[in-house]
């Protein structure tokens, strides 16, 4: 078991090697603006038996959760995701036990998990790959989970480094099959923190104290670092560092909005906000590099929700709300049954979203005006559609859809473009970097919720009010219903007794015979 | 996909015969007639083709898209049900596979899209001239032009033909399917209701109409002289209905639906009649729409989804406890026995009482009984009724007395009027409108709907015989 802690601060943040003490205890010193991230790597033979049966009968599994909070990040650490509970799991040919006991397993771990099987709950991805996702506010279960799993004492120090995770912005767990060893990885959001790292005798500790750097050699595709880097127990003082690398996250310096358009009825409009129609800071420099690069937004919808890929189809409704189409639905999506009669999860999109004005943009660009300018705000829409939920009292219900992760993707204008060198902050299987070729690098805007007066707390989800029957109102339908079907089935059969009795039910060739009565009648 | 149901106008009364010496000549002659039906058609067209170049509010209904998209697929030698909500029998795909064509030529292009809506149009003009030579058996040309006129220079009928709706096709197939029964062209009879019930189901109600009709005095049989001068036994009655002619098109129609649908189903295998035939099985029609039996339907759905989650929660549970804590089985509601009144009026009833008075008006009558007790009824439906009115409107008490027509009209567009404004209310402004408002709103459609029906039925029993 090993732990590394890094603190990330922004450009031209950096802390002197003097600033900061290195003693038995741990590592301390000043207060930092700073994101933190902590990874701990658990050797497979150190994981609780369920967890070893889990990681060996399904060793591609991806659990990535990530707080409702809105949060700021700083490069590399930037990866997005909607917010919510996320898995990616493509289960070992033959282990049919695992998949069964998956869900429960996850329940046991995470607490409030809504899924049955995956045969039942999840939705199918390429090459034998599922998804699953579903809302899950708090990871207070799973902080529960790994405080007995992992500390002696209910109240020690190791209590109260976990109970920390209730703060974090994102929880990642990923097994890695080469090493076999688990990593779990939290990442609290950029924020004034205290710089205070306390060793642990069996634990092998790095810490990293670093910021974003722009050297002079850094070539446009790379991510510079520099700081101090200390192995706790081992190192007396910290040790300068400076690298670079190729990542394929990266900040476009922008940020966004979600909010539904009102009214929603039956068909809510999801509006995006986007501060910025450009890909990134480096793109006015170099327009070759940004013609590949288009905005797209990552939606994951609870099964109460869902686009339909043909309504997404047509070029001038597309047009109309500035998208340029579906890039990924998932696949099959039921267009008509209501929430209550389904079990899988809900539907994955990816939709190209098309910046207004390309041209418009790229003269005015230049002219070289100022930064603020340049940048536009501009907004897109996706139509979706709501499915019946089950009636409830009040004849309302609520759910709430996360905020869509959204980035401009550029994609290598050449074949064969080599993947990315791994490099110490990499994060892949976020479900849609697999829908883009390798090379592609994802410029990552940041959802950032309007403000809205005080109080309005800003979350990445955004809630649906859905009319559905009111129950406290249906006491009458059964018998309310049966009794006018019942009076107009009477009317009519009563009708069609008298002309029975009145006329029989003989036909026209006996129209003689039939006036003569009529006649004798009158 | 919902589709929001559009407001639709009955014909008005006073589009029928008031002859003044214009309006006579323009209906003295067929080609005038039907030379506007297609140009109002033609309009309509070419106006739904700019609309869909210009807006991305579509003219064409999604149906359209459903189909064309299926004949892409047949085009490229796949199932029409890889398309996700095609509920129609192949042909109909096979029957647009122009529209599956691309030329790179745009406005040839446009043409062969359409290519579909065209068939639908001239469909309706179809089904106007079968309307005429049905009318001119009971009433001059001038006279039936004018009535045909009603369905030929509907707009509303002009409009959902043009948009891409295939009730068009039906409105021929029932036209045609009554043209040969009343031309005693029994076999060519059996194949269309054959045909027509492949197609889409509800004509089967039309069966025992026309066989209850054929009788020996109608269809003269070629062994005239077996008549018996004494009163008949039982028995010998029923034999007597089993005529050649009855059993010809028995045996034509069975045997042109069996062989429609197991070619179908050699070709396309269980998706077919998954798709053709279970999927009203096993629809649960939640959604809202003119049926009086939606609020329930949803009501009853919703219960059975939590019955049936419940019972998986127990059986998740060793399986002895399930078998002692059974969850309350739902109990017997009205949406299970829905389909008896509506089967008893427009499949046994109305046949019986009406159909040897005036089978086309009893054809109405069964079609109007059928969608207004069907468990979902959408607008469209109601195509299925109005290609028929111009055969009852001449006998009835509507065009009679103008105030009971009046009276019946504005009654059934209120009505309407009133459902559609809930619906809007909870589709677009997302009230919850189900109850009372929807709920009431739909029962109060549904009686009006009785109550003319029963009026039809008065005037069916009561009028003059047809001459059919």
């Amino acid at each position: 078991m090993r732990e590394r802690i890094t603190y990330v601060q922004k450009l031209g943040d950096s802390l002197e090697p003097s600033a900061v003490t290195v003693d038995s205890g741990g590592i301390s010193g000043p207060e930092v603006h700073a994101v933190r991230e902590d990874r701990l790597t658990i050797a497979l033979h150190e994981l609780p038996p369920e967890l070893q049966t889990l990681f060996t009968g399904a060793p591609d599994l991806y659990i990535r959760w990530v707080s409702t909070a809105a949060y700021e990040v700083v490069s590399p650490l930037l990866a997005r995701l909607p917010p919510g509970f996320h898995l990616f799991f493509r289960p070992r040919e033959g282990s049919n036990a695992v998949s069964e006991g998956l869900c429960s397993t996850l329940a046991d771990i995470f607490g409030n998990i809504s899924c049955s099987t995956p045969a039942d709950s999840f939705t199918n991805l390429d090459s034998g790959r599922f998804q699953y996702f579903q809302e899950l506010d708090s990871i207070s279960h799973f902080i529960q989970y790994a405080r007995s799993q992992l500390c002696r004492q209910a109240n020690g120090p190791c209590s109260a480094r976990i109970e920390a995770l209730s703060t974090a912005s994102s929880l990642d767990i990923s097994y890695d099959t080469i090493q076999n060893v688990l990593r779990v990885t939290a990442l609290w959001p950029y924020q004034r923190q205290q710089l205070r790292v306390a060793s642990h005798p069996q634990l092998r500790t790095e810490v990293g104290i670093l910021s974003t750097d722009k050297p002079k050699t850094l070539e446009a595709h790379e991510v510079g670092i520099s700081g101090l880097l200390t192995v706790l127990g081992q190192d007396s003082k910290p040790s300068p560092t400076m690298f670079s690398f190729a990542s394929r996250h990266r900040d476009a310096e922008s940020s966004f909005s979600a909010q539904f358009l009102a009214p929603t009825g039956l068909h809510p409009t999801l509006q995006l906000r986007l501060t910025s129609n450009k890909p990134h800071p480096l793109s006015e420099d170099n327009d070759e590099d940004t013609a590949a690069c288009h905005p797209y937004a990552y939606l994951t919808l609870p099964r109460a929700i869902f686009a339909d890929k043909y309504q997404l189809s047509d070029p001038l409704f597309l047009a109309s709300k500035n998208l340029t189409g579906l890039r990924y639905i998932t696949q099959p999506v039921d267009l008509e049954a209501p929430e209550y009669a389904m079990t899988q999860w809900g539907s994955t999109v990816l939709v190209q979203l098309s910046p207004p004005n390309p041209t418009a943009l790229s003269s005015r660009q230049s002219k070289g005006e100022n930064e603020e300018n340049r940048k536009e705000e501009w907004t897109a829409e996706l139509p979706l559609h709501l499915r019946y939920l089950a009636p409830a009292r009040g004849g309302y219900a609520v759910f709430s859809v996360p905020y869509p992760a959204v980035f401009w993707a550029c994609e290598p204008t050449q074949e064969g473009v080599a993947a990315f060198p791994p490099n110490p902050f990499e994060k892949a299987h976020l479900g849609y970097d697999a829908l883009f070729g390798e090379g592609t690098v994802f410029w990552h805007v940041e959802p950032r919720p309007p403000v809205e007066g005080v109080g309005s707390g800003s979350l990445l989800v955004n809630e649906v009010r859905v009319p559905v029957l009111d129950v406290e109102k249906a006491r009458w339908v059964n018998a309310g219903t049966a009794a006018a079907v019942a009076a107009g089935f009477a009317w009519v059969l009563w009708k069609l007794v008298r002309v029975y009795l009145s006329y029989g039910y003989k036909g026209g060739v006996e129209e003689e015979g039939d006036r003569a009565r009529e006649k004798k009648r009158q | 996909m919902t589709k929001p149901a559009e407001p639709v106008g009955m014909p008005s009364p006073s589009a029928t015969p008031t002859s003044t010496s214009l309006l006579g000549s323009f209906f003295s002659r067929p080609t005038p007639v039907y030379l506007s039906a297609a140009f109002l058609r033609l309009i309509f067209l070419l106006y739904g083709l700019w609309q869909d170049a210009n807006s991305p509010v579509k003219y064409t209904d999604i149906d359209y898209l459903v189909f064309t998209d299926a004949s892409r697929f047949v085009a490229r030698g796949q199932s029409p049900y890889e398309r996700e909500t095609y509920r129609y029998t192949p042909i109909l795909a096979w029957l647009l596979l122009p529209t599956a064509q691309t030329t790179g030529n745009r406005l040839i292009d446009a043409v062969l899209f359409s290519s579909g809506k065209v068939i639908f149009a001239a469909a309706d003009l179809v089904a106007g001239w079968l309307l005429e030579r049905v009318l001119t058996r009971s009433m001059n040309g001038a006279s039936a032009r004018k009535y045909a006129a009603i369905w030929l220079l509907n707009p509303m009928v002009a409009t959902i033909s043009t948009r891409g709706s295939s009730e068009g096709l039906l409105g021929v197939l029932v036209m045609a399917l009554l043209s040969a029964v009343v031309a005693r062209r029994i076999t060519l009879a059996g194949l269309l209701l054959g045909f027509s019930v492949h197609f889409k189901i509800y004509p089967f109600i039309y069966a025992p109409a026309i066989v209850w009709w054929m009788d020996a005095d109608r269809i003269k049989t070629t062994a005239p002289g077996s008549k018996p001068s004494e009163e008949p036994s039982l028995f010998k009655k029923l034999l007597a209905f089993v005529t050649p002619a009855r059993l010809q098109l028995a045996i034509t129609s069975l045997a042109a639906f069996l062989v429609l649908n197991l070619s179908m189903y050699t070709i396309y295998g269980f998706p077919f009649l998954q798709h053709t035939y279970l999927h009203h099985v096993t629809r649960i029609d939640h959604r809202h729409n003119f049926s009086p039996y939606n609020t329930q339907l949803y009501l009853a759905s919703a219960a059975t989804a939590a019955a049936a989650a419940a019972a998986a929660a127990d059986s998740s549970q060793p399986p002895f406890s399930s078998a002692i804590s059974l969850p309350p089985s739902p109990s017997l509601g009205i949406e299970s026995i829905a389909f008896l009144p509506q089967l008893a009026l427009s499949f046994v009833l109305i046949p019986l009482a009406l159909a040897k008075r005036d089978l086309p008006s009893a054809m109405l009558a069964q079609t109007f009984a059928f969608v207004t007790f069907n468990k979902v009824c959408t607008s469209q439906y109601f195509l299925w009724y109005m290609v028929l009115l111009p055969l009852y409107l001449p006998r009835s008490s509507f065009l009679r007395d103008k105030r009971l027509g009046v009276a019946a009209l504005a009654l059934w567009i209120v009505a309407q009027g009133a459902w559609l404004q809930q619906g809007y209310e909870l589709e677009f402004l997302g009230r919850s409108a189900f109850l009372p408002g929807l709920w009431l709103a739909s029962l109060g459609f549904f009686l009006v709907n009785c109550w003319i029906l029963g009026i039809v039925i008065s005037d069916v029993g009561r009028g003059p015989k047809a001459v059919v």
